[in-house]
């Protein structure tokens, strides 16, 4: 027996050498094979991270059959107000220009309300969509047609009403600093189908990032291999993926070509497959620099997508990076991860008041993400993309009183405890409404859902047990979800 | 996946298959706390005790669970509870519940340990470092005694150990790891001319670029970045630190030293500058600056990270996670995080805008005023009162932030940060010491003329001052004052009003605080040395945030919050270290010098190993324990623990904690010398070298690909210390809300500055640098795991930097080749790698430029644009220095 497993060893170890074998080097799986054959010292180091740093994206499977091939999610960075778009609440007309009522305020803090705010009316027209009877407002005409395609969480809490924190927990699962981000724990997990795109791509739009800055994309522990890579409109569409000036394209491959060349007698010299796998790098950094400017040139869409969408090629949009998510899934990358800036509607000016500037955002997004779901559907891609809208937390029934006082517009303030979100496609059951808040729309009642539960349930699509992908590190197996995490099975199927 | 899964399963086997074959006596830490740590401790450890039962502790093992039985009765398993639910057939009752049963094999191990007196011992990291034997081995190829604990580890794996690299690689090998990039001609001349390997080593322990690289590692874990994090993540200004370490590492400043200085720096008895500028070590925590935020939330934030940081770049062992229950592996309890959190918990810092307390650092007029200042007070008060007047002026401590006011009526904190106050509004501050204070000093803006009082017991209370103030010229701007205050004796909450009939709006701000500090106030006698005083307390200077322990009447009690959350805080606690470590040393004070006292004794098992870990880990890309960041059970096995030992001992006892010492044993050990070479069997048996039977052949570092980059092109600046610089990068990177930062390019030569001096800024750290593994430094990161992707070789093909640089190699080339551009492929080669090309790759090359000349040749518009004039025989040749720098070769340390 032990012979045999010896000799199974070794042949599997020298076929994987030649393939570039190093995983022993982080994942304790070569020090405990060999342990184990050189004596009693067998580890206790657990192997529970699943990657080979020398071919750290190469496609992997997930835990079980995936409903979803991809993911576009579209995060409003700001947090949308679902009193305006959403969550329809005829009571809080009556209330309008109220007093908020004090078991609303007792024992809660505010970001930035103080004392006694006012309750403050809906500012939108609501009515019933489609055969399911979605609850859609006027501020978003063209979503409406699709409304059947959507499935909403109405109830959706969070613990942060803080932007960057609770924009963190959204999307790595932690308030804190340091986590990986959902689609670098994808990445992770999937490996990458297209070796000529990044991975996992993030695209911003609204003029500024997202308040937590680069770590919502970013690895936290994770390789930083399996971060978010940042793509634009403008300039190159990934960092350093453009030749430089006066080095044309066959100039750029005579010059991979050699340095490939060289280092292959590097190889024969020094034997270390890491050398194979750096050449390999470099060869697919070229087919990158091919394809990724192909896939991400929006101009070459015919211009009825364009009508669709609502695009101008050229300048930084969200409805520019809409189209281009959509051409990113369709050539093989698995997480695309948008985020738009500037939902933050205080009303402390115009741009942040929810009866103009909340309008306006709804106009530069409505049109886009409606063509998506169409877009996907004709191309048959809908079933297979999971399509995920949503802010980091939601806003206040009460208008909000800066210090003390009214605001110079109608605004709301952050509110961690009910908010509304959306999916659709990627094997999400359409034109379900789970999940209700009280008449006021201030606490979710029933079917609440949390940040970890979402992130448990694009998880769940993708194909993964969201509790069984972690990764090892301070000494404990860490996971997306943290300790928590329900998949939100009403919506599932 | 589930192939690899299926094999470590396969493997498993296999090692237990051989181990039961042996009759010996079981060791508990190698053989039975890896079972109890795979199949029991989740449900019966530091997290959950289900059945009342753990086996984290001895006690706990060996004592009764719920079911009244004892789990584990020593030399006798027959009788052992926790044996018998191994083996019972009921799926209910047999252990591991809802698992698969232990193998037999398993429990064999289990059976035999209980029989030989179930001996219970510490884990190897938690015991202190003894003296080694040295193995007797004799041979040609040992040059010190690391070689012979390395000899005999590879003997047993079946390894031979490599004989001597080409000198031309180890040259450049010893460089990248003691400097960070290639030595010059002159200095590698010592050890290839003159064949003097110890005095190379030696030339390059004592060029300041050694502090320089060492810097670059210690930066990670402590987590040091130019902002201060979170959503504004705006500049913040600590270099001087960076600073600090890089002239501690040139000095070779004992480690022992270098650690109490940055735990503890404030609390050395009359601490030098130096000394304080150390202790923002633990000041590279993040500042939350966003709006609406808690300030005692971010506060605590920071603590709980000082604490984490310190156990796991400094002592090796993994302690985030006692902050919510017992470690799950190792013998720490909950209650001892925040008793060890106590020594942390005192600080004076707040979370405040300013980073308060801060060193202030004044220019050369300035310290002739503060001597000025202090011989008149000298003359005038007390040494105690001077004492305090003249820190005040360094740091601004002790002072009540006026984000610590509650109870505010029609005040309110603007941006969280500042008190600010209306037309009659009111705010308390809490438990503030008047006893034996005269005056009030105040960091303050006032808009408006208005009456400020301070009252005792109430808003009614009785007066401690009444203020009317009213606006200077520059309406608004921030200033400090002195007022005379009632005397009032004894702690007492402090009660603020402002009132302002010229405050028509009842909405405006009349008046805004940042600090309060009470004191005897300044001597009235000389009006010349008081307006100087008073001149260097308004100074705008460049000031470093530091630690500094709070004085008795601003201490803080430490509780545990309960689960891990600080809104719910349990019992109170003080602070101590664990007991599993031993105690603080005696007459050691319990504060944070203690702590350091304790962390740099001998006795203490984890400090010395980590560090002597980690210095092994940048030479040779692997710790000998891999998981640099664990120590603890939970971590690698060690692949050579005796010689982690024996330099452990060594580094403390032989070498006095000298890190340059260490360094310099490893380089002139055989081990380190050998050829990076792989032979079949090597790769076979050792793919990922941990038994070092051949040198360290590893990519470099971001910092070391970039640095070798500037010297390779001859344009490094070796300028030292300094604010950070921004070299190019992409436009728009950087876009942060509410923050008009911008990446303003350095000019000219800070261009070329040391990757150790590139502006951090955590939320978007320099893209390149990032590409190569660089961490975000948003926490600590004791170890970056090194990757191979194509982003990497997009950056060292086309970002601009990479561009430039070839460039400047291919115009250095040309001109030491006199102009002719075959010698000069060859030269840019010899720069890049430190030895001469072998005619194989030179062809290769020879070949790369003559096509592309021919294509630049055919389209002269592009060498144009390349260089700024048309050129196409310079392009061709900036073409292949552009492909020298790309080459394994050169990103690689062989």
């Amino acid at each position: 027996m032990e012979k045999i497993l010896k000799e199974a060893l070794i042949r599997q170890l020298e076929k994987e050498t030649r393939r570039n074998f190093l995983k022993g080097s982080f994942m304790g799986l070569g020090g405990l094979a060999l342990g184990s054959m050189m004596g009693c010292s067998s580890g206790s180091k657990t192997a529970n991270n699943i990657f080979d740093p020398q071919n750290p994206l190469a496609p992997q499977s997930p835990h079980f059959a995936p409903k979803a091939k991809s993911v576009i999610y579209l995060h409003m960075a700001g947090a949308p107000s679902q009193l305006e778009l959403f969550d329809y609440k005829p009571e809080l007309a009556k209330l309008d220009g109220q007093d908020c009522p004090q078991s609303f305020l007792e024992g809660k803090k505010f970001a930035f309300i103080r004392g006694v705010p006012k309750m403050l009316a809906s500012q939108a027209v609501f009515k019933q969509h489609g055969q399911s009877g979605a609850l859609i407002s006027n501020y978003l005409p063209h979503l409406s047609t699709v409304a059947d395609d959507l499935s909403f969480l109405k109830a959706v809490t969070t613990d942060q009403f803080n932007h960057a924190p609770a924009q963190l927990l959204m999307q790595t699962g932690s308030a804190r600093l340091g986590r990986p981000s959902m689609g670098s724990w994808v990445t992770y997990g999937l490996g990458s189908e297209n070796n000529n795109l990044p991975a996992f791509v993030v695209l911003t739009s609204g003029g500024n990032n997202p308040d937590a800055g680069k770590s919502v994309w970013g690895s936290g522990f994770l390789p930083s291999v399996y971060q978010g890579v940042q793509c634009r409109s403008e300039g190159d569409p990934v960092l350093f993926i453009k030749d430089p000036n006066g080095i044309s394209r066959d100039i750029r491959k005579a010059s991979i070509d050699a340095i490939n060349e060289i280092n292959q007698a590097e190889f024969k010299e020094y034997g270390d497959p890491e050398i194979l796998s750096r050449i390999s790098q470099y060869e697919m950094a070229y087919k990158m620099q091919i394809s990724a400017p192909e896939v991400m040139n929006i101009n070459s869409e015919p211009q009825y997508i364009h009508e669709m969408y609502g695009t101008k090629p050229g300048k930084t949009s969200f409805a520019n990076n809409v189209l281009l998510a959509r051409k990113l899934v369709e050539n093989g990358v698995r997480f695309v991860q948008l985020y738009d800036w500037g939902w933050d509607t205080h009303g402390t000016d115009a741009g942040g008041a929810i009866d103009i500037g909340l309008i306006n955002k709804c106009r530069g997004v409505d049109k886009a993400i409606t063509a998506l779901i169409l877009d996907l559907k004709q191309r048959g891609l809908l079933d297979e993309t999971l399509i995920v809208w949503g802010g980091e937390f939601g806003r206040t029934p009460m208008a909000e009183n800066r210090d003390g006082k009214p605001n110079a517009f109608k605004g709301r303030d952050h509110h961690a405890e009910a908010f509304t979100m959306f999916m659709a496609g990627g094997g999400i059951k359409p034109g379900v409404s789970h999940g209700e808040t009280d008449e006021l729309g201030y606490s979710a009642l029933a079917g609440k859902v949390n940040p970890h539960d979402i992130q448990a349930t694009i998880m769940n699509q993708l194909g993964f047990d969201h509790e069984k992908l972690t990764f090892d590190f301070q000494g404990r197996s860490f996971r997306l979800t943290d300790l928590e995490g329900k998949v939100v099975k009403e919506l599932v199927g | 996946m589930s192939f690899q899964r299926y094999f470590v399963g396969a493997f498993l086997m296999l090692g237990l298959y051989s181990c039961s074959v042996f009759e010996e006596k079981i060791d508990y830490s190698s053989q039975v706390k890896p079972i109890i740590n795979k199949n029991c401790i989740t449900c019966h450890g530091g997290v959950k005790k289900q059945g009342g039962y753990s086996l984290l502790f001895k006690e706990e093992a060996f004592a009764k669970g719920k079911s009244g039985k004892i789990g584990i009765v020593p030399g006798n398993a027959a009788g052992s509870e926790f044996i018998r639910r191994l083996t019972l057939s009921d799926p209910e009752e047999r252990m591991p519940h809802e698992k698969d049963p232990l193998s037999s094999d398993e429990i064999n191990i289990l059976t035999k340990w209980i029989d030989q007196g179930a001996e219970w011992e510490q884990h190897w990291s938690f015991v202190p470092v003894q003296k080694q034997e040295v193995p007797q081995v004799s041979n040609d190829w040992a040059k010190n005694d690391i070689d012979k604990f390395i000899f005999e580890n590879a003997e047993k794996q079946g390894l031979k150990t490599s004989a001597m690299a080409p000198k031309e690689d180890l040259a450049r090998r010893a460089a990248l790891d003691i400097i960070g990039f290639p030595a010059t001609d002159k200095t590698k001349a010592l050890f290839l001319k003159n064949n003097q390997y110890e005095t190379y080593v030696d030339s390059l322990l004592s060029s300041p670029a050694y502090g320089e690289k060492w810097t670059s590692m210690w930066l990670d874990m402590a987590r040091y970045a130019d902002t201060k994090g979170y959503e504004r993540d705006a500049g913040r200004n600590i270099w001087r630190y960076r600073d600090w370490l890089i002239n501690a590492f040139n000095a070779d400043m004992p480690y022992d030293q270098f650690l109490k200085e940055q735990i503890a720096g404030d609390l050395f008895p009359e601490p030098t500058e130096n000394q304080l500028i150390a202790t923002a070590f633990h000041r590279n925590t993040m500042t939350n600056d966003e709006g609406g935020t808690d300030n005692e939330e971010f506060r605590t934030a920071a603590v709980l990270d000082r604490v984490n940081t310190t156990w796991e770049t400094l002592m090796g062992t993994s302690f985030s996670c006692v902050q919510c229950h017992s470690h799950p592996y190792d013998p720490i309890r909950f209650e001892e995080y925040y008793k060890f959190l106590a020594f942390f918990n005192n600080s004076r810092d707040e979370d405040t805008y300013s980073e308060y307390p801060v060193l202030r650092h004044f220019d050369e007029k300035q310290r002739a005023d503060l001597t000025r200042v202090d011989s008149w007070l000298a003359k005038t008060v007390s040494a105690n009162e001077k004492k305090e007047l003249v820190n005040f002026l360094k740091t601004l401590q002790p002072s009540h932030n006026s984000l610590k006011c509650d109870e505010m009526v029609n005040a309110a904190l603007a941006d969280t940060k500042w008190l600010a106050m209306r037309n009659n509004s009111s705010a308390r501050l809490k438990s503030v010491n008047l006893e034996g204070k005269t005056n009030l000093i105040m960091h303050f803006k006032v808009y408006v003329k208005g009456v400020f009082e301070i009252k005792t017991g109430g808003l009614n209370g009785k007066t401690v001052g009444s203020y009317k103030l009213s606006p200077e010229k520059d309406k608004g701007a921030w200033r400090t004052i002195e007022l005379p205050i009632n005397a009032t004796s004894g702690v007492n909450d402090l009660f603020f009003t402002f009132k302002s009939p010229e405050l028509k709006d009842p909405n405006v701000n009349g008046i805004m605080f940042d600090y309060f500090y009470f004191t005897k106030g300044l001597p009235k006698n000389s009006p010349e040395d008081q307006m100087v005083f008073w001149n260097l307390l308004n100074a705008q200077v460049e000031q470093t945030p530091i630690m500094l322990e709070n004085p008795a009447d601003f201490s803080r009690k430490t509780r545990i919050f309960e689960r891990g959350s600080w809104l719910s805080q349990g019992n109170e606690v003080s602070a101590a270290v664990p007991a599993a470590l031993g105690k603080l040393p005696e007459d050691a004070p319990s504060n944070r010098l203690g702590l350091s006292l304790w962390m740099t004794s001998k006795e203490n098992p984890l400090v010395a190993r980590t560090m002597v870990n980690r210095v092994w880990e940048q030479i040779f890309g692997m710790g000998l324990v891999e998981t640099l960041e664990d120590l603890g059970s939970q971590g690698a096995v060690p692949t050579n623990q005796a010689l982690l030992d024996h330099l452990s001992y060594k580094f403390m006892n032989d070498y006095k904690w000298s890190v340059k010492k260490l360094i310099k044993e490893i380089m002139l050990s055989a081990t380190y010398q050998q050829d990076s070479k792989l032979t079949p069997e090597g790769l076979e048996k050792d793919p990922s070298n941990r038994y070092l039977a051949r040198g360290p052949r590893v990519r470099l570092s971001a910092e070391q690909i970039r640095d070798q980059a500037l010297v390779i092109s001859g344009v490094l600046n070796t300028k030292m210390y300094g604010p950070p610089v921004m070299p190019y990068q992409p436009e728009g990177i950087w876009n942060s809300p509410y923050s008009g930062d911008k990446w303003l390019k350095s000019t000219n030569e800070d261009q070329y500055r040391r990757a150790v001096y590139t502006f951090w800024k955590r939320t978007s750290p320099y893209p390149s640098m990032m590409s190569f593994d660089g961490v975000g430094r948003e926490i600590c990161v004791s170890r970056r795991i090194r990757t191979n992707t194509p982003l990497q070789a997009l950056v060292t093909l086309n970002d601009s930097v990479y561009v430039d640089l070839s460039v400047k190699l291919a115009n250095k080339s040309l001109s030491l080749a006199k102009n002719n551009f075959q010698e000069s492929i060859k030269k840019a080669y010899v720069f890049a790698t430190g030895k001469e090309i072998k005619k194989e790759k030179f062809d290769i090359l020879l070949k790369l430029y003559q096509n592309t000349l021919t294509l630049y040749k055919k389209t002269p518009n592009k060498s144009k644009e390349l260089l700024g004039d048309s050129n196409p025989e310079l392009a061709a040749l900036v073409l292949v220095c552009n492909s020298i720098l790309n080459l394994d070769e050169v990103i690689t340390k062989s």
